[in-house]
């Protein structure tokens, strides 16, 4: 149980800064800006699943009056776009504009003009000739002997290393006493096949790219994380960083699409560079679904429990099916086995995880980064494996979880911390309760059309990639706090908001230790050249961490406000007490009982800048001590049309854990947003290739690939949530993430709901009508 | 190259506009350029289109100038529906959803309300797909096309105007401009059934039924079924065998049995296998006929 202390500010509802700017369609995006004597950019794409460029001639597009570029124009540096693992995890294998197309879609080329049309027009004058290869829509098929090497040769760090059997990077990891699966007394062995999911962010990735007169270059783009895109362009193009200023600008959506940088940003500087002018680079949609998917990954697990109900071990097997580059494989490796053997404890285990290149998009990290992949085999083994000893797949569930006091190595094998707060007992007890699980429906209660079934999954995310020593994964930001002389005070961090809130979630969190309300507390965007460095907002990290460094500069700002009153008030500052006075509108420092002892903010702020004591201010870096798992549960009930196989939502009640809740109906919105998600995951979404074009099936357009939209989910009073009461002690004011546990329990969940009306159980991702259908008429003809 | 080429952002073609404010001068622009015109009403077929490259047209005829194109009312013959008339004001037409609800829930089914705002019956009839929500409603109730072009106007079924393949039956210098639905038999129900990915999809299958009953029998009977064969088609063996009957369970067994083997679907289809379509439209047809039926009982 928690022990939270009363809160003014957090955990009451308020609106977010930039709310009115959103809804009233005046917030600037990248795609939204513009300079005077500005160029569009557009990219040419391989049109090849694998070929190389045997020669380009750009001169028709040149004689348009086009800028063009092409890959030898660019240093010929061999990079990876993310920036979030250390050297020595980094596997690098992408460049600017490649000389061979790896995926149909691959940037090859480039031009810029004076409008989009006319940049498109002469992008289609471009003539290329090509040496078409062989190509690889399947992990299996690339591992084959003989297949076709789709890299060579790539670089882990700065050495140059040969790739066998298209396997880009491996890690294999055992723990514990064999024996003890060997003992099992019950033993499933399966393989699970999860979707190509793409992103669909709102926002497709775009950048704005002035160059100055000084050689630099000023950059507004799509991304998660401003210091990386300055260092990676720096590593690129070798300006050097104080010349480079990345700017914040409104994100219009990522999920994780924009952790790495993107190929728009490295390609736009390039063009600006050559021609000297702002170059302005949005992707189409068809563009940006060629850009990026999650990462697809095909399971073999093998899960062992005893008669008593506890589990006796288990094996995994994970293979990556990461398209034509690497961003983040290597990590995920980590985290995959980090996902499994964090959700229950396993006596034995015993993991290899392979990163196989096939000639697809390339994936990237997607909320939950492989979490809601590893989870929905988790948990639909866990329900398969409870129905085998023949206990309720709840208590089996409770009998297993991992939580407080034991280890927690979520973000992988490098990143290990022990869990100080967990709410998984009260989020699977209370809605068990609500939903009076242990009477629910079974399915061979069921037959005639319509068949409802409840399911449930839980699960959980790293509130970031903190730990007490350091590991293979960066994770530090940053913040800068000072009083204004009103009383007010401007906060300023290079932590980006994809759109959550986040930002928000830390002014609440300053207002809450300076005792004053959140509106006094302004949300400054800034640049690389005006923010200490914060390494990206992912890994759900940015309440934790980000909040973290905003509790950390609060705290020294109050120290100098204490200190400045101390002087005022004829008082110790260590002894001087703060209160937020509604009526002066103002907070005030006051020597306890001491009557006419007392000063407000303002005040202090004037006095000290005509007494020229300096600005109350603080910048600081802050690096968390732990990595505290959020924890989430999903008890899903659905009804399927036999007829169609179409599967409707009846209610929906989750459970969540994140430690103080700062922003009640902000968390509730992750929430519901989480589960539309894992509902897309698990009915809707997929990219299948077509071999013989070795493009998408879907042909690029969104009108072929459906995600959920409100009227597809259901009403929210059929959609509970609820937040369990805990306490996080190493999170500021006790909070943790949200973002990613949102999402993954969900296909968990929901797969077993469907297995439960239907007594029928999938193993491949999405369950369609389509294969609903076709799985009933194996079943009943 | 068609990565390069197709999107949905950015129109490179160039097109010469044209505004005419009446009948005939728009014919008369379709007449003198043939295939290379096009006709803009809602645009939210033909702007895509263009934008993917799937047409480059030359000259663009922007119909949207000549109002009575949008009327819809009532005339002796039943309910006048101008090719013009935005799906939207289809699917809000009191009269509409009076006297002809089956157009108004087909309406209501196609996308979201801003494609509605824009996109117009006439429209989504010669675009031609097998899929479009109107034109199986329309097959339902005997619907007339009605074509002018410069000698003069003509009519004729609905059922005559789709040829499959994506073609209409439509001649250089000719231009749809609305469509007549007599009638309906007195006391007669109707539903419109569809199935998609998502709430705003395109249909996989849809149906659309018109019932009505004489001594609890079935009297009037028609089942219009889309997505499911190269152009919609009427069910018309499955009619056929309701008629004169009870809708009983065996009675719809049957008939559902016969809509199987009228159905068409292609393999090359790719939001959908065959064998789904095949089942599905048994499913949605007895759905839209028991609906009706019901409609038919009130």
């Amino acid at each position: 149980m928690s022990s939270k202390p009363a809160f003014k500010v957090l955990g009451k509802d308020t609106p977010r800064q930039d709310g009115v700017a959103k809804v009233t369609g005046r917030e600037i995006f990248a795609s939204d800006m513009a300079f005077p004597n500005m160029l569009y950019g557009r990219i040419l794409k391989s049109p090849y699943a694998h070929a190389k460029v045997k020669s380009m001639d750009v001169s028709k597009a040149e004689a348009m009056g086009a800028v063009t570029l092409t890959p030898g124009e660019i240093p010929d540096i061999k990079y990876c776009p993310r920036l979030v693992s250390v050297p020595s995890s980094t596997y690098k294998d992408w460049k600017v504009l490649a000389e061979k197309g790896h995926y149909v879609g691959e940037p090859i080329g480039a031009v810029a003009a004076e409008s989009e049309e006319e940049a498109q027009r002469a992008l289609e004058s471009i003539e290329v000739d090509y040496e078409v290869l062989g190509a690889s829509f399947d992990a299996f098929d690339s591992m084959k002997l003989g297949a076709d090497l789709i890299h060579e040769q790539i670089y882990l760090e700065d050495d140059l290393i040969d790739v066998k059997n298209n396997i880009g990077c491996q890690l294999e990891i055992t723990e514990g006493d064999p024996a003890s699966l060997e003992a099992a007394d019950y033993v499933i062995e399966r393989t699970y096949r999860t979707n190509r999911r793409y992103h669909n962010q709102l926002e497709t990735k775009s950048v704005l790219v002035r160059p100055e007169p000084d050689g630099g270059v000023s950059i507004w783009s799509t991304t998660q994380t401003i210091h990386n895109t300055r260092l990676l362009i720096h590593d690129i193009y070798g300006i050097p960083m104080g010349k480079i200023r990345v700017y914040k600008v409104a994100l219009g959506g990522s999920f994780g699409s924009s952790i790495h940088v993107n190929p728009p940003v490295t390609v736009a500087v390039g063009l600006a560079l050559k021609s000297r002018r702002p170059v302005k680079l949005c992707y189409t949609r068809e563009e940006d679904i060629r850009d990026h998917c999650a990462y697809q990954i095909i399971f073999k697990l093998k899960l062992g429990a005893f008669k008593d109900g506890t589990l006796a071990g288990g094996q995994m097997e994970a293979y990556l099916d990461i398209g034509a580059h690497q961003i983040q494989a290597y990590p995920l490796l980590g985290c995959v086995v980090g996902w499994w053997v964090s959700l229950y404890r396993l006596p034995y285990k015993e993991y290899v995880g392979k990163a196989v290149y096939t000639n697809k998009v390339p994936c990237c990290a997607f909320r939950g980064y492989g979490n809601p992949q590893t989870t929905w085999v988790v948990e639909t083994m866990m329900d398969e494996l409870a129905g085998m000893i023949g206990v309720d797949p709840l208590d089996f569930r409770l009998k297993n979880f991992i939580g407080e006091g034991e280890l927690f190595w979520g973000q992988g094998p490098t990143v290990k911390s022990i869990i100080r707060s967990c709410g998984v007992e009260e989020i699977l007890t209370k809605g068990a309760e609500m939903v009076d699980w242990y009477n629910r429906l079974k399915p061979e209660e069921q037959t005639g059309r319509y068949r409802k079934g409840w399911g449930v999954g839980r699960g959980f995310h790293t509130s970031s990639a903190g730990a007490p020593v350091p590991s293979s994964i960066i994770d530090f930001g940053g913040a800068m706090l000072k009083m204004n002389e009103d009383g007010t005070f401007d906060y300023v961090s290079a932590l980006m908001d994809h759109g959550c809130g986040t930002q928000d979630a830390h002014a609440k969190i300053i207002a809450e230790e300076l005792c004053v309300p959140v509106d006094k507390v302004n949300i400054i965007r800034a640049d690389t050249g005006t923010t200490v460095y914060d390494v990206c907002t992912h890994a759900s990290r940015g309440v934790y961490s980000g909040g973290g460094a905003a509790l950390k500069v609060a705290g020294k700002v109050k120290e100098q406000i204490r200190e400045f009153a101390g002087r005022i008030l004829d008082a110790y500052p260590h002894a001087v007490r703060i209160r937020y006075d509604e009526a002066r509108g103002q907070a005030v420092v006051y020597a306890e009982g001491i009557e006419g002892r007392e000063v407000t903010y303002r005040d202090v702020a004037e006095t000290a800048r005509q007494k020229n004591w300096g600005t109350a201010a603080s910048v600081e870096s802050y690096r968390q001590p732990s990595c505290p798992p959020h924890f989430t549960g999903y008890f899903v009930d659905v009804e399927v049309d036999t007829w169609t196989g179409k599967v409707k939502l009846l209610r929906v009640v989750a459970g969540a854990d994140i430690g103080t809740v700062i922003n009640p109906k902000l968390a509730a919105g992750q929430v519901h947003g989480g589960f539309a998600q894992g509902w897309g995951m698990t009915v809707l979404e997929d990219t299948p290739y077509d071999p013989e074009s070795g493009d998408l099936m879907n042909g690029g357009s969104v009108a072929n690939y459906k995600v959920p939209t409100t009227c597809d989910l259901l009403d929210l009073e059929d959609l509970t949530v609820f937040f369990a009461d805990t306490y996080e002690p190493t999170g500021p004011f006790g909070a943790k993430g949200l973002g990613e546990g949102a999402l993954n329990p969900v296909a968990g969940a929901i797969a077993n709901a469907i297995q439960s009306a239907l007594g029928v159980r999938f193993f491949q991702l999405p369950i369609t009508p389509i294969r609903i259908l076709e799985a009933l008429k194996e079943k009943e003809g | 190259m068609y990565v390069n080429k197709v999107n949905t952002h950015i129109l490179p073609i160039e097109f010469e506009y044209h505004a005419p404010k009446s009948l005939d001068e728009t014919v008369e622009l379709l007449e003198k350029y043939g295939e290379d015109a096009h006709v803009l009403a809602g645009g939210t077929d033909l702007l895509p289109h263009m934008k993917q490259r799937r047409v480059e047209p030359k000259h663009i005829v922007n119909i949207k100038g000549i109002p009575e194109l949008a009327c819809i009312k009532e005339i002796p013959e039943g309910i006048h529906i101008g090719a013009l008339a935005k799906l939207r004001a289809i699917e809000l037409s009191p009269l509409i959803n009076e006297k002809l609800p089956l157009l108004s829930e087909a309406a209501r089914s196609v996308g979201s309300i801003q494609i509605r705002n824009l996109g117009t019956i006439g429209g989504n009839i010669c675009n031609a797909s097998p899929s479009a929500d109107m034109a199986t409603p329309l097959m339902a109730v005997d619907a007339k096309v009605h074509v002018y072009s410069k000698s003069g106007e003509k009519n004729y079924p609905i059922v005559e105007f789709f040829h499959g393949r994506g073609e209409v039956r439509l001649e250089q210098g000719e231009l749809v401009t609305g469509f007549t639905v007599p009638h309906l038999p007195e006391g007669a129900g109707s539903a419109f059934e569809k199935i998609g990915w998502t709430t705003l999809d395109i249909a996989t299958v849809n149906v659309a039924a018109v019932v009505s009953l004489k001594d609890g029998k079935i009297d009037h009977c028609s089942i219009a079924l889309g997505a499911c064969s190269p152009a919609p088609i009427r069910g018309v063996l499955a009619e056929e065998i309701l008629r004169g009957r009870e809708p009983s369970a065996e009675a719809m067994d049957e008939a559902v049995e016969l809509i199987a083997t009228c159905v068409e679907p292609r393999e090359r289809w790719r939001r959908a296998p065959p064998e789904y379509r095949q089942r599905t439209s048994k499913a949605l047809a007895r759905d839209a006929v028991t609906r009706a039926v019901e409609a038919a009982r009130r």
